[in-house]
């Protein structure tokens, strides 16, 4: 039950910091800091660095993934960027070019 | 409570939500419906209507469809369609909309700015003072 979600036709320019579960559909430029989960669901456009718990993507981020726990690059995502993690996968399917650091 | 009011009129879109624990410093705009229970300091325009929940705080000025004040605004607020500023808001600035209602125990600071048609034979014989070019 995420209480933030950034809606499929909604823009977002700038800094957005959550001590909740966000859940981007729309667009989101800048910085997105989340304490907890963060699902970029298939069509959203993330143009921003991401730190924040769990991260399951399935749309497109442009940016560094910074995450306390696991990164799931999903069928269908994009990814740009560096990605840090504990835990990563990545689908069949997900495009992604950038370094991978699971802090080994 | 103040979600209800809206909610029915126009879900053409979808609702984004920005929680209780969310805090936004830009701009947000876009289509849909959208409901602001935690804190926005920048600037909201969306096509469909725009609730800022009880306990939310923006620092924004509001363009949208419907709005309905509940927490706590700085910042005008303009509105193609009806304006409610709920009992439990906050608002300091100015407001432009088709409607607007002011409810018992809201705190409001601002111009009040609404479009309609004088009746005929009044607005201009006498000075409306309510009225200014």
């Amino acid at each position: 039950m995420a209480s933030t979600v950034i809606g499929a036709g909604i823009t977002i320019e700038g800094e957005v910091t959550a001590d909740e579960d966000v859940v981007v559909q729309g667009t989101i430029r800048g910085k997105l800091s989340a304490r907890d989960a963060v699902t970029v669901e298939s069509g959203a456009v993330v143009e921003a660095d991401v730190t924040s718990g769990p991260v399951s993507c399935a749309g497109a981020i442009t940016g560094n993934i910074t995450s306390t726990d696991r990164v799931d690059l999903q069928s269908g995502a994009k990814v740009v960027g560096n990605v840090k993690a504990t835990r990563i996968t990545i689908a069949d399917g997900a495009q992604f070019k950038g370094n991978v650091d699971m802090d080994v | 409570m103040a979600h209800a009011r809206t909610g029915r009129t126009s879900s053409s879109g979808e609702v984004s939500s920005i929680g209780a624990g969310t805090r936004i410093r830009g701009r947000v705009t876009g289509e849909g419906d959208l409901v602001i229970g935690g804190h926005v300091e920048g600037d909201v325009a969306v096509r469909g209507d725009v609730t800022i929940a009880d306990g939310a705080r923006c620092t924004s000025n509001v363009e949208g469809h419907a709005v309905v004040v509940a927490g706590e605004l700085s910042g005008d607020v303009a509105a193609s369609g009806p304006v409610t500023i709920g009992a439990t808001a906050r608002l300091r600035g100015n407001v432009h909309g088709a409607t607007i209602s002011l409810e018992d125990g809201a705190s409001f600071a601002g111009r009040i700015d609404c479009d309609f048609e004088l009746p005929e034979g009044l607005g201009d014989g006498r000075s409306a003072p309510a009225r200014r070019r």
